[in-house]
């Protein structure tokens, strides 16, 4: 039987909005398809990761208390997660981790969270707390050729800038800061975004393409997957996108 | 404008608005507050004000604290109607209140909004300040759950007043070292009920230890993060309980507390917290332990708060889930019962559901009791059976409608025992197609 590893970071720190829908939403176009998936998490105080050892890494985003707790945690881990990305594990990244993985995070009082640095790009809270990139949003983007809408909601105070390779063209909604053109950062192995909802529960083609690439290079194949029944998420996508792009 | 002459137009509008069958709602407090932003201090009270904040359970909790006040003789004043902004509570005093501001009523008990609290309270004489549960609701709004809780702290930091606090909700209890002055802080607790459990099964808030930052300890959850906790590092969470419900059974819907035996009309542990809170309440104000037995043994909200009705001859219950735990709690109840039934779930995404509706990932749909089929309604019936659908729910027995009339029309086809989830703004829709 076919399996795939997942590591959850931090289940119990960031977990707002709902994020970890992904993980589920993951999990049952696997079962559906007769894939297993093991789903093992990693908080603070738990015994270190191997992050090769996984084949999708994920984490959500948080509380801001909450986020410079663990950004210390993380940074233990700086060599060992620029191996695995260098060796095509994926990362799927929303919100407060997507930030934790680029230069740094500059709060509202102009104190520093340092990140990862594993990305160029960096992230700053806009002067007024009350000012959040609040919304439902649409944004086109291309997986292996193919132009597709995703569908999200974004909820997020930080401004990131110095992006060279976005997820997406922004069609409805903000993206990396108030009014962008561009959301989220994308490479083969990487999607870091601010993008709820859960990301994953309406978009079942990106889904099914982080499962594909995380398939071909544990088997060194190039899987077609089996369709599943997605009549919901067809008609929810239908209903979602007439509602937000024909104003 | 002097605050007379808009007390006494807002008196004429509202004599209007009777005529013509309309409540008002928000709407004398809001022009009265856009005429002066300072009016409250205009008024003259003479008696305890009583508040209830919380994110579940306002209403619930403030009409059950007004109706026992009622039941004891008193004359009360309260938003029971659930309007509980600042512009909803200063409705409520411009149609009680004499042209010069006095208030003549031996209580003022407001639900409040609680991003509100610390707005209304600043020039409002408060003297009883009830606090349930803090969890994540409409975060379009607040900004997240965290500053919500760190203002009202800072409000409570020269607050004297009697505070009332559920001790096992870590969001909750913090706030008893806000005034380390104030010796009126009273903290109720529930015991450990049947369906207590060692690990969350719903998602929750505050894990970690807001005075030393060490992750907090549980005995056990009652539901959500509700449960016994304590910091093991400062040994917060141990504080002596001023009323603590014993003896829950949720089945016969009654509980002890100080022995005496309370029978209420309700059956979920999130119900208890509410009335252990009512209990801690009026207790400071020495209320007859015999009224508030009969007050909470006749206490009911027909307003799709747990409301048990028959339509078309099927037994069917409606609750409002504005959020994860209030879905959860309505799950909870649905689990509990053996019979065979179906759920009917109506989610809106308008401006005060908040646009956001991520949060349905947070309830657990996991090895439902018993249910045979699933109807979903409302502007997100699609995100809603995605919902259901990926918790293992066979997606065939799953019917979502945008149209609500349709949604019903098709949940009554058969006559199995209903429930029903609405949120907010889907309530009374729902309650309409229902013929309530
Ligand atoms: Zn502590």
């Amino acid at each position: 039987m076919k399996e795939l590893r997942i590591l959850y970071l931090y289940p119990d720190i960031l977990e707002l909005y709902g994020d970890f829908g992904n993980i589920q939403v993951l999990q049952y176009r696997l079962e559906q398809r007769g894939i297993k998936s093991t789903v093992v998490p990693y908080s603070i105080g738990d015994t270190h990761p191997d992050f090769n050892d996984y084949d999708l890494v994920f984490a959500g985003g948080g509380a801001d208390q909450e986020q410079g707790i663990l950004a210390e945690d993380l940074l233990k881990y700086k060599d060992n997660i620029k191996k695995a990305i260098k060796n095509g594990v994926f990362f799927l990244l929303i919100c407060g981790s997507y930030q934790l993985f680029g230069k740094y995070y500059k709060g509202v009082e102009g104190n520093i969270i340092p990140g990862l640095e594993i990305f160029n790009y960096y992230t700053e809270a806009l002067a007024d707390r009350k000012k959040r990139c609040i919304g439902n949003i649409v944004i086109n983007t291309n997986l292996n050729g193919k132009e597709t809408k995703i569908i999200g909601f974004e909820n997020h105070g930080g401004q990131t800038f110095n992006i060279d390779t976005p997820f997406g063209n922004v069609l409805f909604g903000n993206g990396n800061k108030f009014g962008d053109k561009t959301e989220g950062f994308f490479l083969d192995n990487v999607i870091a975004t601010y993008l709820h909802g859960p990301l994953l529960s309406k978009n079942p083609e990106l889904t099914d393409y982080i499962i594909k690439h995380c398939l071909d290079r544990k088997y060194n194949d190039d899987f077609i997957l089996e369709p599943l029944n997605d009549e919901f998420e067809k008609k929810c996508r239908k209903q979602l996108l007439d509602r937000f792009l024909t104003n | 404008m002097k605050n007379f002459l808009i007390i006494l137009i807002m008196k004429i509008f509202y004599f209007i608005l009777k005529i013509c069958g309309k409540k008002g709602g928000n709407l004398l407090g809001k022009i009265a507050y856009d005429w002066n932003p300072n009016i409250f201090s205009y008024f003259k009270v003479n008696c305890p004000v009583i508040a209830v904040t919380a994110t579940n359970g306002k209403t619930m909790t403030n009409n059950a604290i007004a109706y026992t006040l009622k039941m004891a003789g008193k004359k009360v004043i309260s938003n029971t109607e659930g309007n509980n902004m600042e512009t909803g509570i200063l409705s409520t005093i411009l149609k009680h209140c004499t042209l010069s501001g006095k208030i003549k009523a031996d209580f003022l008990v407001f639900e409040v909004d609680e991003s509100y609290v610390p707005v209304i309270f600043e020039e409002f004489n408060l003297d009883t300040l009830v606090v349930l549960d803090f969890f994540r609701d409409q975060l379009d709004r607040n900004g997240e759950v965290e500053s919500l809780i760190l203002r009202i702290n800072e409000f409570l930091k020269t607050y004297n007043g009697n505070l009332v606090l559920n001790n096992d909700d870590p969001n909750v209890a913090r706030l008893g070292k806000a005034n380390p002055e104030n010796n009126h802080i009273y903290y109720f607790s529930v015991e450990k009920y049947k369906y207590a459990s060692k690990n969350i099964k719903e998602a929750g808030e505050g894990k970690f230890c807001p005075f030393c930052n060490s992750r907090i300890e549980y005995q056990y959850y009652q539901y959500s993060h509700i449960g016994k906790f304590k910091c093991p590092n400062c040994s917060y969470g141990e504080n002596e309980i001023y009323k603590l419900a014993t003896d829950v059974n949720l089945k016969n819907r009654t509980f002890k507390v100080d022995d005496i035996p309370y029978q209420i009309r309700f059956n979920s542990i999130y119900n208890v917290y509410n009335f252990v809170a009512v209990i801690s309440c009026v207790s400071l104000y020495n209320i007859n332990t015999k009224i508030i037995q009969e007050a909470l043994a006749k206490f009911v909200l027909n307003n799709g708060r747990l409301e048990e009705v028959e339509i078309k001859g099927v037994s069917t219950i409606i609750n409002l889930a504005k959020n994860p735990t209030g879905a959860n709690v309505s799950l909870r109840i649905l689990n509990e019962d053996d019979e065979e039934k179906e759920l009917l779930f109506v989610l809106n995404d308008n401006i005060a559901d908040g646009l956001d509706v991520s949060w349905i990932w947070d309830i657990n749909f996991d090895t439902l009791n018993h249910v045979s089929r699933i109807i979903t309604a409302g502007t997100r019936a699609y995100d809603i059976a995605i919902r259901i659908k990926t918790s293992g729910f066979d997606q065939d027995k799953i019917e979502p409608y945008l149209n609500l009339n349709e949604a019903v029309k098709n949940l009554y086809k058969t006559n199995t025992k209903k429930y029903i989830i609405a949120n907010y703004t889907s309530l009374q829709p729902t309650r309409h197609a229902l013929g309530l």
